[in-house]
């Protein structure tokens, strides 16, 4: 039979076709997971212990925002409690470590296989690239991850979402060799659910050959990202939070948080403006890009410009990489923590694990590949300076404890405040 | 007995492909409409897609047609401009490739073979590492730089990375060129070297050839062409976050990238998604159709 054209579909097969779409909307439907509105969905529980927490979870409204005015002692969920003391570690455990790329030594990790031999222990490492997508698939449970390297301001969400594991103390005996901040911090009050891993200070950093001005100097060095004269040469972090934070101070506020609508308004427009003055770029690469000259200024994080120093070219000297943050620590501060995920399957393992990486001598290994400084005790600014983690050049990037005191940490916001943050920086990004 | 077998035949070969897009076009196309009208965890910010139509909720379509069209109509720009870019980066694939194609089919004699194979080879190698190797290439002390200053003695600084609208149309000019080649190159293959002949016979110069006879017989091969670049170029996100990083050369695809990475803003997302879908339907539509009519004719 030979080929010939087909006559077009008529309206009444388009129907029948589209009638088609109904059962497998019915399929879809009954695969999809029962999850009602207003609560979260209950995370894989691949580790033990009942995923029951959704069920007693109080309203959205009641879940609390930590800050350092508002410590929060997180509860801890029936089914969820810490795991019992003495416990031996698992045999033949794969430690699923979940981490941001390039933000752990791998030496570290194989050194953590070896110490534990004995248990015939693997640590297998997977990254994401940002925290919603972390979250989105903690919260699937499609992998058990034992270990998450997160952040702060998404405390609520794991507490109330029953994703993260409480800490039995007595695993964690090295928790003695970091800063006595980190042992109360303000989002885990009495260190319930987390263990410090680095600290750092959000500021500009830039290669002292490519802008031979002292950035400094000026009244107001985030000015630099308002100036026509650097136009095309710098860039701003791809973070809505750190972006809107770096305004709201350059504009003179303090509450980086705010929720203000003529703070925010504000905001936008001076953002639109640096838009229109000096075209940055948007990248979180600044620690590889300013070192390579591709760009000669960026505001970056303070282990930027530390990891940066190896990534120079040959024939460019460190002393030209230059970091500035506000001097007093009044700046955006922050850290990141380690915390057991409750959907893991080696709990135990993943307490030593923690207690490893709070190790000094671990803890300074990390520290010189990642770059980011740990808050441990047994480091001062002179001897980070002297130890040749950090060249002279670059001292303004390392992080004081007292800082804690002063600065701005980027504290997780309300539903309606995040969306209003969300349109700042979407039309920041469209280039309107 | 042979017109029956041949009768079932096809329709049972042509049945996995059938299966494969209802799997991965079709459902895949519902789940994008449900998540659009469905709803967000008021915790995570997740999408609730809506399985069920009669549940759909439209407040994301409102918030992504208020910013294209309202006061604060802060989508325009990136719409627009994708529209430039893949208008200008579509004429220049054309102006590029024809010459090329026509080589090729009429010209290339014992070397097409060879020939063809060294215009698909860009395929062999992914469009992120060429994108890398661009970078490398578009750096201030890069090797573009070097040439065009030759090695430095015209003091001239341009620095191609810095947003620069002018490298991501190049960029999107380099990655799809492939693209237009082939279709046009098919299309040019067809014209029968008798018309050609025909048309010098009855006196017509060589530009009268060109536009009276190659060009209108090469115009499947020119829609096809430009269809094929121009439909992904519209969602391209990857040049301009790799060549610019900049939001003065954001694209659609930029916008709907991030709105996929922001919580709470997959609904937002999928409806830019259907939106471009839309606008992309037309001309798939009229394409199809004007291939049925020729199809008929013949």
């Amino acid at each position: 039979m030979a080929d010939r054209p087909r006559p077009p579909i008529s309206r009444r097969r388009l129907l029948q076709a589209s009638a088609l779409a109904v059962p497998s909307a019915w399929v879809l439907s009954s695969c999809a997971r029962a999850q009602p509105l207003g609560s979260p969905a209950p995370a894989a529980s691949a580790g033990g212990g009942s995923a029951s927490a959704a069920a007693s979870l109080p309203p959205l409204t009641e879940i609390p925002i930590a800050s350092p005015q508002n410590p929060v002692k997180w509860p801890i969920n029936p089914g969820n409690e810490p795991i019992a003391s003495g416990l031996e570690p698992e045999m033949n455990a794969t430690l699923r470590v979940y981490n941001y790329p390039d933000y752990v030594y791998k030496r570290v990790l194989k050194d953590f296989q070896e110490e534990y031999a004995d248990y015939n222990v693997k640590v297998e490492l997977s990254t994401f690239n940002d925290l919603p997508e972390a979250l989105t698939k903690i919260r699937s449970g499609s992998v058990p991850f034992d270990v998450g390297f997160l952040t702060y301001n998404y405390m609520g969400k794991l507490v109330y979402g029953d994703l993260i594991r409480p800490l039995n103390h007595d695993y964690l005996p090295n928790i003695n060799d970091v800063w006595e901040e980190f042992q109360n911090p303000f989002y885990d009050q009495g260190w319930q659910y987390t263990v410090p891993y680095t600290i750092y200070t959000t500021g500009i950093g830039w290669r002292h050959d490519l802008i031979p001005e002292d950035i400094s100097a000026r009244p107001n060095p985030f000015d630099v990202f308002w100036d026509a004269k650097y136009a095309g040469a710098i860039a701003v972090l791809d973070d809505d939070r750190e972006v809107i934070a770096m305004t709201i101070l350059r504009n003179g506020g303090t509450d980086v948080n705010s929720g203000d609508p003529s703070v925010l308004g504000q905001t936008r427009d001076s953002m639109l403006e640096m838009l229109a003055v000096s075209k940055p770029r948007v990248t979180i690469t600044g620690y590889t890009d300013i070192p390579e000259g591709t760009m000669s200024l960026s505001q970056c994080w303070s282990g930027d410009m530390i990891t940066g120093q190896y990534y120079l070219p040959e024939g460019v000297d460190v002393s030209l990489l230059r970091y500035w943050s506000p001097p007093t620590g009044q700046a955006v501060i922050g850290n990141d923590f380690l915390c057991v995920l409750k959907g893991g399957e080696n709990p135990v393992m993943a307490h030593h694990f923690l207690n490893y990486m709070l190790k000094n001598d671990v803890s300074m290994k990390n520290f010189g590949f990642v770059g980011y400084q740990p808050p441990l005790r047994s480091l001062t600014p002179e001897s980070m300076v002297t130890d040749g983690y950090i060249p002279a050049n670059l001292a303004a990037a390392i992080v004081k404890p007292e800082w804690f005191q002063v600065g701005y940490p980027l504290l997780e916001l309300p539903v309606a405040v995040e969306a209003e943050y969300q349109a700042i920086w979407q039309q920041f990004k469209s280039g309107a | 007995m042979p017109d029956r077998t041949s009768r079932f035949i096809w329709p049972v070969l042509g049945l996995p492909g059938m299966v494969w897009i209802a799997l991965f076009f079709l459902v895949p196309l519902y789940v994008v409409f449900c998540v659009t009208f469905g709803t967000v965890d008021p915790i995570f910010r997740s999408p609730v897609p809506a399985w069920n139509p009669m549940e759909w909720q439209f407040e994301q379509v409102a918030v992504v047609w208020d910013r294209l069209v309202g006061p604060n109509n802060f989508y325009l720009p990136p719409v627009l401009r994708t529209l430039l870019y893949v208008v200008v980066a579509v004429v220049a694939c054309m102006i590029i490739a024809f010459p090329v194609a026509y080589f090729t089919a009429r010209y290339a004699g014992r070397h097409r073979a060879l020939i063809l194979a060294l215009l698909v080879a860009p395929f062999w190698i992914s469009y992120m590492m060429r994108m890398l190797a661009w970078i490398n290439l578009l750096q201030p002390d890069g090797l573009v730089n070097f040439i065009i200053t030759l090695g430095g003695i015209i003091p001239l600084e341009v620095n191609w990375l810095s947003g620069n609208p002018f490298t991501v149309v190049m960029g999107l000019i380099y990655g799809y060129v492939p693209y237009m080649l082939l279709p046009l190159f098919a299309a040019l293959d067809r014209i029968s070297p008798s018309l050609i002949e025909a048309g010098r016979d009855l006196g017509a110069s060589g530009f009268e050839l060109f536009r009276r006879v190659i060009l209108p017989m090469s115009v499947p091969g020119v829609v096809a062409g430009t269809l094929l670049i121009a439909l992904p170029m519209m969602g391209d996100y990857f040049t301009s976050d790799m060549l610019s990083k900049s939001p003065s050369t954001s694209m659609i695809g930029n916008l709907i990238n991030l709105s996929i990475a922001t919580p709470g803003q997959s609904g937002q997302a999928g409806a830019l998604l259907i939106l471009v879908l839309l606008v992309l339907l037309a001309p798939m539509i009229w394409y199809t159709r004007s291939n049925m009519k020729s199809e008929v004719r013949s």
